[in-house]
């Protein structure tokens, strides 16, 4: 069923297999590992000038975008063995495992919170008995450092199955309706689960206890969602940007799945805002104080409210208006644009819930806040490099893709 | 019926043809005695309905604060049904799922009768049903309109939207089929499928259009699906009544209708495949793809339960604690551990794959996940109305025999327009199954590997 | 005003798009294919431009979000009801019914457009179609004259017809 230009391409790509060693090599390396100097030097230094509340605001709002980039790219290479997807070849498994490592990095950093603690929470300084239970800083530490190191442990099974030799046939293998080989069908959907649980419980107790009076029982699924979503358009960033590295006949050059990578940007950036739209139409409407205020201060007043419009616009709207038509998600360029503003889209909507939490009259965005983002970004990019190595190894294989493609 | 033929793992077109057509030929006495058994019962629960009409709504066991029961209980419950055809259907579609071909018009024609069967609720649950019309936005004397702010507004407009959209999607998807019907049948069948057909032939101008429409209602079908039940869930979100006051309730509703509709499948569908000969046409592989739809959505259902509760707690709202303390631990405290021990445990089971083949298991299963869910909607709505707020508001309800009777009337009417339908139109869409005829043939030869 | 039609029948899809293809580089252009399952392969041989379809849906969309403001706005304006509090227009409710009407405005142009440009229904039943092209066979009716008429039925028997009929208009 597929029309001749994907058989050419086939073609092609088949008779020139160009093995990549690597790709991403020293430089990306280099860069990478000044930034994480840059960023650790200025954390350092913002705590011993006495701006330790911002200095902390940083480190978490990069420590949850970060993790949630990682975990969501692995996430989705399990949804992929989940649906069957052999749209893309082994590639977009590849692409989603390739952030993993960062995932070990985030467990640790995640206890670093510890010595922050009453900068973040603000019922550490201010305990709440009713809460207490819940809200005291063992229990959290504990419970949430258990989730997130099981999550890992999980996520690095689940991958190393999924780069065994079965399960990477598998992929390839189009014209199958086999299951996916019995580690994965066991490991997948029990990624899916603890994903689901594990990143519920960051974001209630990681966000949703800043504001400890508020409640909201569509948040912690509303926060993982939109950890997927961004592990996904990371994914397709790097598939845009590594397309033009990779000589001439790689995966990325075939439109048709570069067409798939974009619908799936598209529907669940979709689902994203449908989700916002849930919970703020809820508690619109409901006009109970209690669930209000955190809305009202970070849609309707200022200074924070041009920072959610700003979210929505290049989360949902930009990549609705410009990925609708066919056309556009075949243009890697253009896909390429809208996925790098869909993560930085991703990066406010965490400040935009985290922050006003803590420090509500003014916007503190100033070089602290910068130097820690690069420091964070430096980490995610160098310990990703061994995965997009094996990214740009599997998309110039000259693998079949599934033919059911268009 | 007609026994299990051998099963033939090479299909072809005309195979396909044939299987499918032949459940179209005229049914024998043990049919035609159960659509007139279930008519009889439609025919009951109108009566009743009728002796509503005259009598008013004292008849039922609506009572202050319990208003909303079993007919809004009746109406989520039938639209949630009708999800999970839209979901095969439309997003399956786009998800190129390949097992979708041979169950997909069954659950369309789910969908349906389901939107149909729910429609009726909403007049049901009227007092003076004649004037149903004064809901509608028309210039009027009394300069009254219908209030847009109210969630009851957007349910109408949500559920008709609904009801069309499928209804236009479903005939689209028969044309073909019926055009197919038409050159196999004769005498009156044939005069009947040709008009139905419109003149369907095939040709390229044809085929060029139909696709690229049915691409684009699939793409307005799949919003339209989490639009519909998210706004029958603010029915209630919307309220401040605790136990109702929840964001979660969109995308959880969502999930539970899915769940709730793709066991309706199974249910309907384990039983037709045996009465209706098409072992050949339903292989194991699709009731194990349909197995974990439920599995999955009951574990997103299990996810929502333990989140309100938590959240409840984690609130320290006392009246909300109070109404969740009353739903697990109060009078009606069995219902809500029936639908937990049918909702999240026994899904369970479906973790293994051999009671995902083992289609008595799975049809079983499949009748406690529609008590479950029937349930569930009771539980949340009448549940939760009966400990509003202050202990002197609290109330009760007791179910009346007009509203038993109303509730047998709609399932059988739901299921006697179902069974209608399944011997005079094309119960599986033999188009889209000779698309998919590739993943056909590999299914069947798996089932007779798994059966060897 | 072409005498003769020529129905060939095609058991596989690529062969009957491997003939369309024969035909158009003969630069014949008047033929008709039937097809009982919508090929892709049948469609890119042919090589007509894409649908309208989509623009018609997009253009009921548009209207039905463009309906929904006016029916919200208007009646809100005409009976100017306090629920709530909430604004007299707010836009949550609203979106809600440009939403829905959206959705019911263009699956209904869709479908409309679908009978119209597909020209069903219709009584006409173009020539040389026979039931078994709903069934499981492609078939290519060219209309062509006597003196073109031997070329063509090679040219479709080379191509992989299973059968090859002449039939007088």
């Amino acid at each position: 069923m597929s029309s001749n230009p994907q058989q050419a391409h086939h073609e092609r790509a088949a008779t020139k297999p160009r093995p990549v060693e690597s790709v991403v090599g020293n430089t990306m390396q280099k860069v990478a590992t000044a930034m994480i100097v840059l960023g650790a030097a200025e954390f350092v230094v913002a705590l011993s000038r006495g701006a330790s509340a911002i200095a902390w605001q940083a480190y978490l709002v990069n420590l949850l975008f970060f993790l949630g980039v990682a975990q969501g790219a692995v996430v989705a290479s399990a949804a992929f063995y989940l649906t069957q997807a052999k749209w893309g070849g082994s590639t977009p498994y590849r692409l989603g495992e390739a952030f993993a490592p960062f995932l070990w990095v985030g467990f640790f950093l995640f206890f670093g919170l510890y010595f922050g603690r009453s900068e973040i929470f603000p019922w550490v300084t201010h305990p709440i008995p009713q809460k207490a239970a819940w809200l005291n800083v063992p229990f959290l530490f504990a419970r949430d450092g258990i989730g997130l190191g099981v999550m890992a442990a999980v996520s690095f099974a689940f991958i190393r199955a999924s780069r065994g030799d079965d399960a990477r046939a598998w992929s390839i293998a189009t014209d199958d309706i086999e299951l996916p080989p019995p580690s994965i069908r066991r490991l997948a959907p029990l990624l899916a689960i603890v994903y689901a649980v594990v990143y519920s419980l960051i974001a209630f107790d990681l966000v949703m206890s800043l504001a400890p009076v508020w409640r909201s029982t569509l948040f912690g699924w509303f926060f993982f969602a939109g950890a997927f979503w961004s592990g996904l358009v990371a994914m397709v960033l790097v598939a845009t940007v590594l397309r033009g590295r990779l000589g001439e006949h790689n995966l990325f050059t075939n439109p048709v799945v570069m067409h798939d990578y974009g619908k799936m940007v598209f529907a669940f950036s979709v689902f994203w805002v449908y989700l916002v739209f849930a919970q703020y139409i809820v508690i619109w409407y409901g006009d109970l104080p209690v669930e209000t205020f955190f809305i009202v201060q970070r849609v309707h007043h200022m200074p924070w409210s041009p920072l959610s419009v700003a979210c929505v616009v290049l989360i949902w709207l930009i990549p609705f208006v410009v990925l609708m038509s066919v056309r556009t998600k075949k243009t890697p360029a253009i896909l390429g644009t809208v996925s790098a503003l869909g993560l930085i889209g991703m990066w406010l909507e965490r400040y935009v819930l985290v922050v006003p939490s803590l420090s509500l009259d003014a916007i503190p965005f100033g070089p602290t806040q910068f130097f820690i983002s690069i420091g964070f970004l430096g980490a995610f990019l160098l310990s990703a490099v061994p995965g997009l190595n094996r990214v740009a190894q599997a998309a110039t294989s000259g693998e079949p893709v599934g033919d059911d493609a268009e | 019926m007609a026994a299990a033929p051998k099963i033939n793992t090479e299909p072809t077109f005309r195979d396909i043809d044939r299987s499918v057509l032949r459940v179209m030929e005229p049914a024998g006495l043990a049919y035609w005695a159960w659509i007139g058994f279930c008519f009889t019962l439609v025919g009951i629960g109108a009566a009743f309905w009728a002796h509503q009409i005259y009598a008013g709504l004292g008849v039922t066991g609506l009572r202050q604060p319990v208003m909303w029961a079993i007919y809004i209980t009746n109406f989520v419950f039938w639209v949630g049904i009708a999800h999970s055809g839209t979901l095969i259907s439309a997003i399956l579609f786009l998800f190129r799922t390949k097992w979708r071909t041979a169950v997909y018009r069954a659950a369309e024609t789910m969908t349906i009768f389901a939107v149909a069967t729910a429609g009726l609720f909403p007049l049901i649950h009227l007092g003076r049903v004649w004037f149903f019309y004064w809901l509608l936005p028309y210039p009027n004397e009394r300069y009254l309109q219908p209030d847009f702010r109210s969630p009851l507004v957007w349910d109408a407009f949500a559920v008709s939207t609904y009801l069309t959209t499928s209804a236009l999607f479903w005939t689209m998807g028969l044309i073909p089929d019926i055009a197919n019907a038409r050159e196999a049948a004769s005498g009156w069948r044939r005069k009947f499928y040709t008009v139905l057909a419109m003149g369907w032939q095939g040709t390229d101008r044809q085929w060029r259009h139909y696709s690229m429409a049915y691409l684009l209602l699939a793409g307005l079908a799949t919003p339209l699906v989490l639009s519909v039940h998210s706004v029958v869930s603010w029915d209630f979100a919307m309220a401040q009544l605790p136990g109702w006051h929840s964001t979660i309730f969109a995308p959880y509703f969502v999930a539970g209708a899915i769940f709730s509709g793709v066991a309706m499948v199974v249910t309907l569908l384990i039983p037709m495949r045996r009465m209706l000969g098409i072992q050949d046409l339903l292989t194991e592989w699709h009731f194990d793809n349909l197995a974990k739809v439920i599995l999955l959505t009951s574990l997103v259902v299990t996810y929502s339960y333990v989140t309100e509760s938590f959240m409840t707690w984690y609130s320290g709202d006392p009246i909300e604690q109070m109404t969740f303390h009353m739903r697990y631990f109060g009078p009606w405290g069995p219902l809500f551990w029936m639908m937990v021990l049918c909702n999240c445990l026994i899904p369970l089971l479906l973790f293994s794959p051999r009671i995902r083949v083992n289609l008595v298991a799975l049809w079983i299963i499949s009748i406690f996940i529609n008590i479950g869910m029937w349930l569930e909607r009771f539980v949340i709505i009448a549940g939760s109305l009966r400990v509003n707020f202050e202990p002197s508001q609290w109330g009760t309800y007791h179910v009346t025999i007009t509203e038993i009777m109303i509730t047998v009337g709609a399932f059988a009417w739901f299921l006697g327009l179902f069974s209608l339908f399944s011997r005079f139109l094309p119960i599986i869409s033999m188009t889209e199954l000779k698309e998919g005829i590739v993943w056909l043939r590999k299914a069947l030869k798996m089932d007779r590997v798994k059966a060897a | 005003m072409s005498a003769i039609a020529i129905v060939s029948s095609f058991a596989d899809d690529a062969e009957c798009a491997h003939a369309i293809e024969q035909l158009r580089v003969a630069q014949v252009g008047d033929f008709n294919t039937f097809s009982p399952i919508p090929s892709h392969r049948i469609e890119h041989a042919i090589g007509k431009k894409k649908s309208p379809v989509r623009w018609i849906v997009l253009a009921g969309g548009i209207s039905g979000i463009l309906t929904g403001l006016a029916i919200t706005i208007g009646t809100t304006y005409e009976w100017r009801l306090n629920a709530g509090g909430k604004p007299l227009l707010s836009w949550p409710p609203f979106i809600i019914i440009c939403f829905e009407l959206m959705v019911l405005l263009g699956g209904i142009s869709g479908f409309t457009s679908v009978l119209a440009l597909a020209r069903i229904p219709t009584a006409e039943i173009a020539p040389g179609y026979n039931g078994r092209f709903g069934e499981d066979r492609f078939g290519i009716v060219v209309h062509c004259d006597e003196e073109q008429a031997e070329r063509i039925e090679s040219m479709m028997k080379e191509a992989g017809a299973e059968e090859v009929v002449r039939e007088g208009v």
